[in-house]
């Protein structure tokens, strides 16, 4: 075997003293390769999310201090309408977002998964809007929905349809609504994400199962329902989860389209928008603050609620 | 035994004459979608090249305009510095990208190799920050921002983003799939365990730091909140940033807004057409979207 003369280990010292040393020089090494991005992970991270919860529970007095105030902030916040609408629109909207996209979504890959030639091109573009940032695709549809000369209304005028929504202008709860411009314009943005990840989960469940239905003169259709669907679950879960946590954080689209205040009539304004919209413009740190840490709390339990049903399954299934 | 696999083919031989119909039918069912997908690309791009439709959009939107031509191009370019737009762009998402796959790996390396009192406490943290959603921090880290005198500067886009948990865990797994020998052969050859890093990790982590890469960059090039908060100074607008603020038709001029937004869409698209094997890749094998 080589071995350098400089390498760690000279034979004239090998004591105690020198083994204390190495062992220390040996940690320091890998301190030094954590401690940078530690230390940017306190100061931008837990600096400013510790800051938000104590933010939360005082107020400022007229010196320039603070007082602790308790939960004042958060009965201001729960007492506040614009505050309960903008959690309706964010819940409104994420519901009727996912339970749109994945049936959508699942439709799609598994036609894409039995087609024989051309798929990747096709996944090529059904991906394409969700590289588009969130605000291009809020721009493009700004410009698909515009009531007058608009892509859709154009296309809607030219079949025959004389009265012709308003959709982004409409804040009205109604198919034709802004709500709803806002739910197709994300199902077309996040269509290809959703179906790419379902063609991995389908692309994972084994043949033999597909070659056991056919022995037992299953249907394609009955062998989707009752193979391809249930063996999918982990890949619903999964969609759910992070479709459900990404719908609340649910902003840069609403913010280009309607502005911090969710224009027309404050329909299209999500929690994050109303976060946005006091902190920044009103000023209000605290009521920012107490919404940060109610939306903190909200996102927590929807991952844990989904980590714990998700692992408790699949432990289940190895044991 | 042999006769299982014949029975098993013989359903599948059967359908075979009406397969065609299906693969038809499929196929023309999703090449409708796929033309759902890119109408509204075309359309804003064939708009762009109308300057009719600066004084008086169509009514009927068409595939090409009558009147294809430049001008619009030449406004939006005029008044739209898009070369520095892009050059900010380009400047954070490098920065962050670059800055954000160097921590990550230097920690991923540290936690899956090293051995130091305090491991799995200090990866803990690491990994607690993937609980914690932006949105939650972003007003007191404006605030900080502020009291560190770094509004309206390009250190105020690039530094919150330099190390996260997300990067470090996925760096973690893949480091600690490389075998401890090929560490220890170059520890033997008196390598530091800097020089081992830089000439032995990152290459073999090559696959994973791309992934990261093309995530990273998705993010940062979309993100629209942090900048909204930090920089009002319009020289440092990012693509998406301008394009939030000043994409906007204002009922004139509309197809000088439609070549504005192409300009600040169209080149992402060339690069994804580029690069979409290894996009796709990416979201797949993390499980992450942009």
């Amino acid at each position: 075997m080589r071995m350098k003369p400089e390498s760690a280990h000279p034979p004239s010292d090998s004591g105690f003293l020198f083994r204390v040393r190495h062992a220390f020089r040996g940690t320091l090494v890998w301190y030094g390769f954590v401690l940078p991005p530690l230390f940017l992970i306190l100061v931008f991270i837990g600096y400013p999310t510790a800051i938000t919860f104590q933010q939360s529970v005082v107020s400022e007095t007229p010196g320039g201090g603070a007082e602790f105030v308790g939960l004042y902030h958060f009965e201001r916040l729960l007492q506040s309408n614009v505050f309960w609408g903008a959690v309706g629109n964010t819940v409104l909207l994420g519901v009727c977002f996912l339970a749109i996209i994945i049936p959508l979504a699942t439709i799609f890959a598994s036609m894409l998964n039995r087609l024989r030639r051309g798929s990747t091109p096709l996944k090529v573009i059904y991906f394409l809007p969700q590289l588009t940032s969130s605000v291009a695709v809020a721009i493009i549809f700004n410009y698909v929905f515009q009531p007058d000369w608009g892509l859709l209304n154009g296309a809607l005028r030219a079949i025959g349809i004389q009265d012709l929504p308003l959709w982004l202008a409409d804040p009205r709860y109604s198919l034709t609504g802004s709500r709803a411009a806002v739910t197709i314009l994300a199902v077309w943005a996040g269509l290809g994400y959703y179906i790419i990840i379902t063609l991995a989960g389908l692309q994972s469940i084994p043949t033999d199962l597909y070659d056991a239905a056919a022995i037992d003169g299953a249907s394609p259709l009955q062998a989707w329902v009752y193979i391809t669907l249930p063996s999918l679950r982990p890949t619903f879960v999964f969609l759910i989860m992070t479709g459900a946590t990404d719908s609340l954080s649910r902003f840069s689209d609403l913010w280009t389209l309607g502005g911090p205040g969710g224009a027309p009539a404050r329909s299209l304004q999500s929690i994050v928008m109303f976060m946005f919209q006091q902190g920044f413009e009103s000023q209000d740190f605290s009521l920012s603050a107490a919404t940060a840490v109610v939306f903190f709390i909200i996102v927590l339990a929807i991952t844990i609620i989904a980590f714990w049903g998700f692992l408790r399954r699949e432990f289940r299934a190895v044991r | 035994m042999t006769e299982g696999p014949k029975i098993a083919t013989r359903p599948v031989r059967h359908r075979l004459p009406h397969d065609w119909r299906s693969q038809a039918l499929i196929g023309v069912v999703l090449v409708l979608g796929a033309a759902v997908m890119l109408l509204p690309f075309w359309w804003m791009f064939a708009t762009s090249l109308s300057r009719k439709a600066d004084i008086s959009m169509p009514r009927t939107p068409s595939l090409w305009p009558p009147d294809p031509q430049l001008f619009n191009y030449q406004l939006a370019t005029d008044n739209l510095p898009i070369l520095q737009l892009y050059g900010n762009s380009l400047l954070v998402v490098g920065a962050t990208t670059l800055g954000y796959l160097f921590l990550c790996s230097l920690a991923g390396y540290a936690f899956a190799k090293g051995r130091f009192p305090g491991k799995t406490v200090l990866f803990l943290v690491f990994l607690a920050t993937l609980f914690i959603p932006f949105e939650t921090r972003m007003i007191p880290l404006y605030l900080f921002m502020g009291q560190l005198h770094l509004t309206n500067t390009y250190f105020a886009l690039i530094l919150p983003f330099l190390a996260g948990g997300f990067g470090t865990f996925l760096m973690r797994q893949t480091i600690a799939a490389i075998p401890d020998e090929l560490i220890e052969a170059a520890r033997i050859d008196g390598a530091s365990e800097f020089r081992i890093f830089l000439q032995i990790i990152l290459p073999l982590c090559r696959p994973s730091l791309a992934t990261l890469a093309i995530i990273n960059v998705i993010w940062r090039w979309n993100d629209v909140l942090w900048p909204l908060l930090v920089t009002s100074d319009r020289r440092l607008y990012t693509v998406t940033q301008a394009l939030a603020l000043d994409g906007h038709s204002q009922g004139t001029y509309t197809g000088v807004a439609l070549a504005t937004a192409v300009l600040a869409i169209f080149p992402v698209i060339v690069a994804y057409l580029f690069l979409q094997r290894y996009v796709i890749r990416s979201v797949v094998s993390s499980g992450v979207k942009g």
